[in-house]
């Protein structure tokens, strides 16, 4: 069954102390409800992406907890998968749609981080790594470092090409209203930024966000109905890996995620070569730089290079455009909304909608979600 | 966030013994700046993860001179104490790596 988007939209990423949750919730679903053409109570389960809902908030039962906002009765769920939990959330979605027991679905991301201190959030966090890494005083930019060290040895990559990365995606956040931080950076900045997990600094980092993102999903029968524009999901596929980075044959490669993208090439039947647009799971410049090669578009040790020749960034793309929302770097990384937003920018740009960071000609998209420092992936393709 | 039950510190302790005094190599490692909860009056420390004959182990350096932080330095494991005591008093202990 056929299963296509519509409507999509994000809340402002940022620091927004003045707004709860469920505010931000609730706004966001009256824009994503305004673009998709049902009322509100033709919305048959919800499927809500969050990760720290409990041990910051203390409050889960998010299923419940968003479905009384919407005024009636009916079945909702909380799907967690650390960082990856809105791609997982946007996987069960379309799967209840393919299976025909629902026609109509809400999902939502979300995620509300600022309102705690950074340590707080940093040990909340690590609930997605492993006992060991716990115990080591780990962080996840201290994982990605221990990553970005062999990756960085093996391919002879230099600070500055990961530097790069964070470069290219703050150029598009600034193009972006909804963006976390909007403002550029250069080279130099980064490199001067101070260190959080030695060899990555400040800027190499995705920040801490609060955010929303929802989407409505709908077989294809009522998509072509309702929408001038559907967006077609033409393939979701998750996969796994361990949790503990130690276990891992390999620490320049995500298995999790060459699994997955392999999946969706083949139940779609695109290539990383038809793809016009992708929002990749960017928490650290060296993550961007080891998923590009991971979903097939560089060959190893190729990407950083590219990235810093211009070759990905609006303007001066041959073709792939990658991260045009700003990615978790400059958009913001609202952990359970990130996989949900990576959605709504690519159905934005498959529209044509995208004003000030429109990449011409986008037909193809891919979304890329990753939770723990590799443990869960999701991909997503999406066609117009 | 409840993270430091005497139970689960009593069962984890348990695991620590077999891996004491194995060596290894520094096959990579990072300097963490930003700690997490627990962790703040260590900071900056180093993190290595060690690659020992059939397995890898993560874990801070200690009892380290500044050339120590490298990848190819050989190290052995040692018990430390992980973290600040919680409020009942139970003292976490854990695998952490010194130079040999």
């Amino acid at each position: 069954m056929k299963v296509g988007i519509l409507g999509a939209a994000s809340s402002k990423f940022g620091e927004l102390w003045d707004i709860s949750p469920k505010q931000l919730v609730n706004q966001t679903i009256k824009e994503t409800i305004a673009n998709s053409n049902i009322k509100i109570s033709e919305v048959e389960a919800i499927y809500v992406g969050n990760m720290l809902s409990g041990i910051l908030g203390n409050q889960e039962n998010l299923g419940a907890f968003f479905a009384e906002e919407l005024g009636f009765n009916l079945p909702a769920f909380k799907i967690e998968g650390a960082c990856a939990s809105g791609g997982l959330a946007l996987h069960n979605a379309i799967l209840a749609i393919r299976s025909g027991l629902y026609q109509k679905v809400l999902v939502i991301g979300v995620e509300k981080m600022t309102d705690h201190k950074p340590e707080e959030v940093s040990l909340a966090l690590m609930g997605a790594g492993s006992s060991a890494e716990r115990t080591a005083g780990l962080t996840f930019p201290g994982l990605y470092a221990l990553i970005a060290r062999v990756y960085m040895n093996k391919y002879r990559v230099t600070q500055e090409d990961l530097a790069a990365v964070a470069v290219k995606n703050h150029y598009h956040g600034s193009l972006n209203p909804k963006a976390h931080f909007r403002y550029r950076v250069t080279i130099e900045k980064v490199l001067k930024s101070p260190v959080v997990a030695d060899p990555l600094k400040l800027l190499d980092c995705s920040p801490i966000s609060d955010g929303a993102s929802c989407a409505i999903l709908a077989n294809g029968d009522i998509a072509k109905k309702k929408h001038q524009k559907p967006v077609w999901i033409m393939a979701s596929s998750v996969a796994t890996d361990t949790l503990n980075l130690t276990k891992r044959d390999n620490l320049t490669s995500l298995k999790a995620v060459v699994m997955a993208a392999k999946k969706a090439y083949s139940e779609s039947g695109i290539n990383p070569s038809n793809i016009d647009i992708a929002e990749v799971h960017d928490c650290f410049t060296i993550a961007e730089i080891i998923a590009l090669e991971d979903l097939g578009f560089f060959e190893k040790g190729k990407a950083g290079k590219a990235v810093r020749k211009g070759q990905l960034t609006l303007g001066t793309a041959p073709k792939l455009v990658v991260n045009s929302s700003g990615g978790l770097k400059a958009c913001g990384h609202p952990v359970g909304a990130t996989g949900v937003k990576q959605l709504v920018e690519v159905v934005e740009q498959l529209r044509g909608v995208a004003n000030g960071r429109q990449v011409d000609r986008a037909k193809v998209g891919l979304t890329h979600n990753v939770g723990g420092s590799g443990a869960v992936a999701a991909v997503h393709i999406l066609k117009t | 966030m409840i993270t430091n039950s005497p139970v689960k510190i009593w069962r984890t302790q348990k695991k620590i013994a077999k891996h004491l005094g194995k060596e290894g190599i520094i096959e990579s490692y990072t300097i963490i700046k930003v700690p997490p909860l627990g962790f703040e009056n260590l900071a900056p420390y180093p993190v290595v993860l060690v690659a020992l004959n059939k397995e890898r182990l993560i874990g801070q350096l200690v009892d380290y001179e500044k050339e120590d932080i490298r990848i190819g330095r050989k190290v052995e494991v040692v018990l430390r104490r992980v973290k600040q005591p919680s409020k009942e008093g139970i003292i976490p202990y854990g695998i952490k790596f010194k130079p040999v």
